[in-house]
């Protein structure tokens, strides 16, 4: 049963992410991407890792990708980005993924209803995965700060430039 | 996490407080000379840590980071290798850069090096990303830091997409891995029957093979060299390459990685097409930095029989001393290379002194510049007294003992193919300049400024003195390298 729910929910990750790979609309192949990550999520619920899953949502889902539509959107703003902006809006865009969304929402669902923990083992908690990340590996939440300091500098230097070229275009 | 582990974590505790350190002088007073102070006094207190460090005898760390004499050679390399580009960055941002600020850089220098320290102890999949990625895109900024032009952005933006490429091909085989044997962990016992993890080592070695620029996954390097400034290029070249090389050696000889016959004769494959196909191309360039891109790549694929014979339980020893004692000429030749151009970088407006016209007849002008640039070259070509003698001496060492002939051949005739464009540089130096006006109005011209790069020049000349000190009497670097690699793993 397990087998079946994970391939299903599989075969959802990998077809959104085909289409965010193919889609020539930024806005687009965002959308596609929030319904693959909602894919990982139930797969991650089904090896029972809820709460990773959960912050799957929250942290990929929610935050990061909405973070991106904002960016995309608020790009180039002038008159023609309404236009772009109407187009990005054009009816039946919501229906693909619709669709597929609907068939996780289907899985979770019936998950949630069977609520047997199946042969994936123990689910692993909120308790757990600060264990971990606090004890065995507090060398790599230290290393992976320093990563995003460097990330920080760097597109700080980086985003000065493009700000300082988009002055001069405009003046 | 005890006491004695802290100790043996003291030279990356401090290269992190000096970043820190670094962040909070730039955030309240914007200097570009107080940031390479706080720099290289963090650098130089993490060399004088690395000592405290092997006091505290070899140790893992949380199954995570393998602190020993190895990793601690590795890490002074990377630590000097850092105080050289600082040292010769700063005349060059100086002249360079004039809108942007400047301090940034060292801020990415330092945690690009400590990306390579961790890289260099690494025993845990994890921590093998991680220091990955921290070198990696303190690189893709540092080598997009010039303000002007086009060719810096280009030449990030290339690197930042096939490396992420390779980084996800080496995820993926890093999944694989785990999917088979069930650990995270180095040491995890590798079954060359299971499919899964051959597969999974061979997408892993492909990453790496594309970190380290071998053919047939070289196809950036040339551009990537080419288009960053001139110090970064020395930095890539030495430190990013020198991180994954030390790595790759303490992975095959702690999983037995290269277990599989299929994989052995892959790695044997893409050395010896590394090592021809990369002095071919060499021979076309006239750019120098595409020259020393090409012979990076043979270089590397030089050192791969060190990989290989790690792979045998009885050659460890043997090949991890190799490899420390190749990397550490290699880097010294390197960046007394890439110092002489960034030198002339500095002094000179525009692009990069990276044609060869442009040394043309250094040898009257710049006599200590050009003596240097020699030294580095004929050190890359392997000609006796310099320590690329010596490192190449290892090389076949290691390939007889353990009688790898096919890539003894290939290194070869590879060097003897090498030497042509080696001895070129130092044919174009000797050359008067074709007009001779010419000449005197580009001597004439940075005269006052010259004066200025004096801290740069004495790098690129310590680095040049290295070359022929150690190549006449390398006793140190073979002893330390020796030590380090009997104590391995015990």
């Amino acid at each position: 049963m397990e087998l079946t729910l994970f391939y299903i929910a599989a075969a959802v990750a990998i077809a959104a992410a085909a289409l965010v790979v193919t889609r020539l609309n930024a806005a687009h192949a965002l959308v596609w991407l929030v319904v693959a990550l909602l894919a990982i999520a139930v797969i991650f619920f089904l090896l029972g890792a809820p709460f990773a899953a959960a912050l799957e949502i929250v942290i990929y889902a929610g935050a990061i990708v909405v973070l991106f539509l904002f960016v995309v959107m608020m790009l180039n703003l002038g008159r023609r980005s309404i236009t772009r902006e109407r187009l990005w809006l054009e009816p039946g865009m919501w229906i693909g993924p619709a669709i597929l969304t609907a068939i996780l929402f289907g899985e979770m669902i019936f998950l949630i209803a069977s609520s047997d923990t199946g042969d994936a083992g123990s689910p692993i908690g909120p308790k757990a995965v600060g264990e971990a990340l606090f004890g065995q590996y507090l060398l790599a939440v230290e290393l992976a700060a320093m990563l995003l300091l460097a990330a920080l500098v760097g597109a700080y230097h980086l985003g000065r430039r493009y700000l300082r070229d988009r002055r001069e275009e405009a003046s | 996490m005890t006491g004695a582990d802290l100790q043996a974590l003291a030279p990356h505790l401090v290269l992190i407080g000096g970043t820190l350190a670094l962040l909070l002088a730039i955030s309240f007073v914007r200097s570009h000379v107080l940031a390479l102070a706080v720099t290289l006094a963090t650098l130089v207190a993490t060399l004088f840590a690395l000592p405290a460090s092997n006091a505290a005898g070899a140790r893992v760390i949380d199954g995570f980071l393998a602190i020993d004499a190895y990793a601690n050679f590795f890490n002074a390399l990377f630590v000097i290798a850092a105080i050289a580009s600082a040292l010769l960055g700063y005349r060059y941002l100086e002249r360079r850069i004039t809108l942007a600020h400047r301090e940034e850089f060292y801020v990415l220098l330092l945690t690009a090096t400590l990306g390579a320290m961790a890289m260099a102890s690494a025993t845990h999949f994890a921590a093998f990303v991680l220091g990955l990625e921290v070198l990696s895109i303190s690189l893709y900024a540092m080598i997009a830091y010039p303000e002007e032009g086009q060719a810096p952005l280009e030449a990030a933006l290339k690197y930042l997409v096939l490396s992420g490429v390779a980084s996800t091909t080496q995820l993926f085989g890093m999944a694989l891995a785990y999917a088979a044997t069930g650990s995270m962990a180095f040491e995890a016992a590798f079954s060359a029957s299971s499919l899964l993890a051959v597969a999974g080592q061979a997408m892993i070695l492909a990453g790496v093979a594309f970190k380290l620029s071998l053919v047939p996954f070289h196809m950036w390097t040339p551009d990537v060299y080419q288009g960053a400034p001139a110090p970064v290029t020395g930095f890539v070249a030495t430190v990013s390459k020198g991180a994954v090389v030390a790595l790759l050696l303490r992975y095959v000889v702690e999983t037995g990685a290269l277990g599989a016959a299929p994989l052995v004769l892959g790695v044997v494959i893409i050395a010896v097409v590394s090592m021809v196909v990369g002095n071919l191309l060499a021979l076309l360039q006239d750019n120098l930095k595409r020259i020393l891109a090409y012979s990076s790549i043979a270089h590397i694929g030089y050192l791969l029989i060190a990989v290989v014979l790690a792979a045998s339980i009885s050659g460890a020893p043997m090949a991890l001393e190799t490899g420390m004692v190749y990397l550490a000429g290699y880097f010294l030749m390197t960046l007394a290379a890439f110092g002489v151009m960034t030198v002339l970088s500095s002094e000179a407006g525009g692009e990069d002194a990276e044609r060869l016209e442009a040394y043309e007849g250094l040898f009257w002008q710049r006599p200590l510049l050009a003596a240097t640039l020699s030294a580095a070259a004929l050190s890359l070509a392997g000609i006796p007294l310099t320590i690329g003698f010596i490192a190449k001496f290892y090389l076949f060492a290691a390939g007889a003992e353990g009688e790898l002939w096919t890539l003894v051949w290939a290194l070869v005739i590879g060097s003897a193919i090498g030497v042509y464009y080696y001895l070129r540089i130092i044919f174009t130096m000797t050359k008067t300049p074709a007009a001779e006006d010419e000449g005197e109005a580009r001597e004439a011209a940075p005269a006052a400024e010259r004066a200025g790069a004096w801290e740069a020049a004495a790098v690129v000349v310590a680095l040049g003195a290295g070359i022929v000190v150690f190549g006449i009497y390398p006793t140190p670097i073979i002893d330390i390298a020796r030590a380090a690699a009997q104590a391995f793993g015990g």
